[in-house]
């Protein structure tokens, strides 16, 4: 490793860290602690293969890596999250004033890692469907379906949370 | 508002106070640091057998033409071993030879590469997920450091491992790591008494998925889709448990209050993802050391806690709790 990559690596790290973080901690519904350590270890393995891959988008295999990471560390956990569609609305837990933002932070935690890794690339990353794919290592068609069942999932809250307020 | 929309803003709200930690760059070299320092004690054991060696081969190449301070001569770098010796014109202070970065090249480029600069190759496989298979993950001696012509150069070469726990439900098969366990109830040494009605076995297990000696599996209602789980467990043994000591100690600071369970001290509480955390809407977990190097952690699921109660969750997994034993 030259002094040069050095000094590239710290650059990128200065410019890219807290996009990662902040794709982590919503990637792994977990607390900024837990991702924060994530996302270190991903910069490791970035740094270790630095001289290499500095010239050929370093962000997304940063990115890459720090979501995998995320996925099998909550896979870890549970082993699958079970997924319930008809989910019946848990009005009874939230006052009124519980913020729409927080109902759907909390829906989209619930969700199985995955499913919620594909709504947090496609609609805070803005990636494309086939980046998506890409990303994660899987079909197209997953990344569709997987987004529609999320998606799906967080509008009946959404429109359950506007009953109850109307 | 639609819900991408909505979902977007909710998002950035979320993260939006969120920055990186400063002196993240120095927290990474340690790390890399620490990662390297294993390597290398492994690497001079290695090169110090080389070079006992290399050293006889040396010194009959030009007895008596080594320069002043030991410096090894040796066939230069790419001269056919076992070429005609070197005369003594030819001798020049080579002080080994810079060992070339082969991290993250392919095993088959990394070879001829060694055997150009005079190393032998020797190539070793480790399992990871950390670099593409097939490509080079560490090397002894590392990059940058010197060794003797003729020095074995070993590269450690990725090899990946067998997919983890079904990538979604149904369309990967599950670990069977510990084969048929029968009910499911024994595993590392440990034996399951107790178990809520009308649970079955989930005909997985896995093995050192949370740290080296430490095994898992689940009981699941029937009819569960595959990798479903209503009840799961792991034991923690060995390095595991005593990661898994740390984590309990974590717990308490985090305010968790300990409860009994047959006489031991318990946790039971919910936990984050992570499994380090204790939050609200966490995995309802109970999780006590068993007995001296033996940690277990059995979780319940939030749909099946929400089908039981709140109540009925705690006392079931009380008395999973207590009904686990040491396999006679």
């Amino acid at each position: 490793m030259t002094e040069e990559d050095e000094a590239a690596f710290d650059e990128f790290l200065a410019a890219r860290t807290t996009a990662l973080l902040r794709t982590a901690i919503l990637v792994c519904g977990a607390s900024a602690s837990d991702a924060e350590d994530m996302v270190q270890s991903a910069l490791e393995k970035v740094y270790r293969h630095w001289p290499r891959i500095r010239h050929d988008n370093p962000e997304a295999y940063a990115r890459r890596v720090v979501v995998n990471g995320a996925i099998s560390r909550a896979r870890r956990r549970r082993v699958l999250q079970e997924i319930t569609f008809a989910q019946p609305p848990e009005t009874s837990v939230e006052s009124p004033d519980f913020g729409l933002r927080d109902v759907l932070i909390a829906e989209l935690r619930r969700l199985p890692a995955r499913m919620r890794a594909v709504l947090v690339l496609r609609y805070w990353e803005d990636m494309s469907e086939a980046e998506t794919a890409a990303l994660l290592g899987c079909s197209v068609g997953t990344v569709k379906s997987q987004a529609a069942r999320g998606l799906a999932r967080v509008r009946a809250r959404m429109e359950s949370l506007e009953g109850v307020s109307a | 508002m639609n819900v991408e929309e909505a979902l977007r803003d909710a998002m950035a709200a979320q993260v939006a106070d969120v920055q990186a930690p400063p002196m993240l760059g120095q927290a990474i070299r340690r790390r890399n640091r620490r990662h390297v320092v294993r390597f290398r004690l492994a690497g001079a054991a290695l090169v110090t057998a080389a070079v006992a060696v290399g050293v006889p081969v040396a010194l009959t190449a030009g007895p008596g033409t080594a320069p002043a301070g030991g410096v090894l001569t040796g066939t230069n770098a790419g001269g056919t071993p076992g070429a005609s010796p070197i005369g003594a014109d030819d001798t020049v202070a080579v002080p080994g030879i810079i060992v070339p970065d082969l991290i993250g090249k392919t095993a088959a480029e990394a070879s001829p590469i060694l055997k150009e600069a005079g190393y032998t190759v020797r190539v070793t496989e480790i399992t990871t997920d950390e670099a593409p298979a097939g490509t080079v993950y560490g090397q002894m001696p590392q990059p940058g450091t010197t060794a003797p012509a003729g020095a074995a150069v070993t590269i450690v070469v990725a090899v990946a491992p067998i997919p983890s726990p079904g990538a979604t439900a149904g369309d990967a098969p599950m670990p069977q790591d510990l084969g048929n366990l029968g009910d499911g109830r024994t595993l590392g040494g440990v034996h399951v008494g107790y178990l809520p009605e009308g649970l079955e076995w989930g005909k997985w297990s896995a093995k050192d998925g949370f740290g080296t000696r430490s095994y898992t599996t689940s009981w699941a209602k029937p009819g569960l889709e595959p990798g479903m789980y209503s009840v799961q467990m792991i034991v923690y043994r060995k390095q595991a448990a005593e990661d898994f000591a740390k984590r309990l100690k974590g717990f308490a600071a985090q305010g968790a209050k300990p409860i009994e369970v047959d006489g031991k001290k318990a946790y039971l509480m919910n936990v984050s993802e992570g499994g380090d955390r204790v939050i609200d809407g966490g995995t309802r977990t109970i999780a006590w050391t068993l007995a001296p190097g033996v940690g277990v952690e059995v979780m319940m699921s939030p749909d099946y806690v929400s089908e039981i109660g709140d109540a009925a969750a705690d006392r079931e997994l009380k008395k999973i709790a207590a009904g686990v034993a040491l396999d006679k």
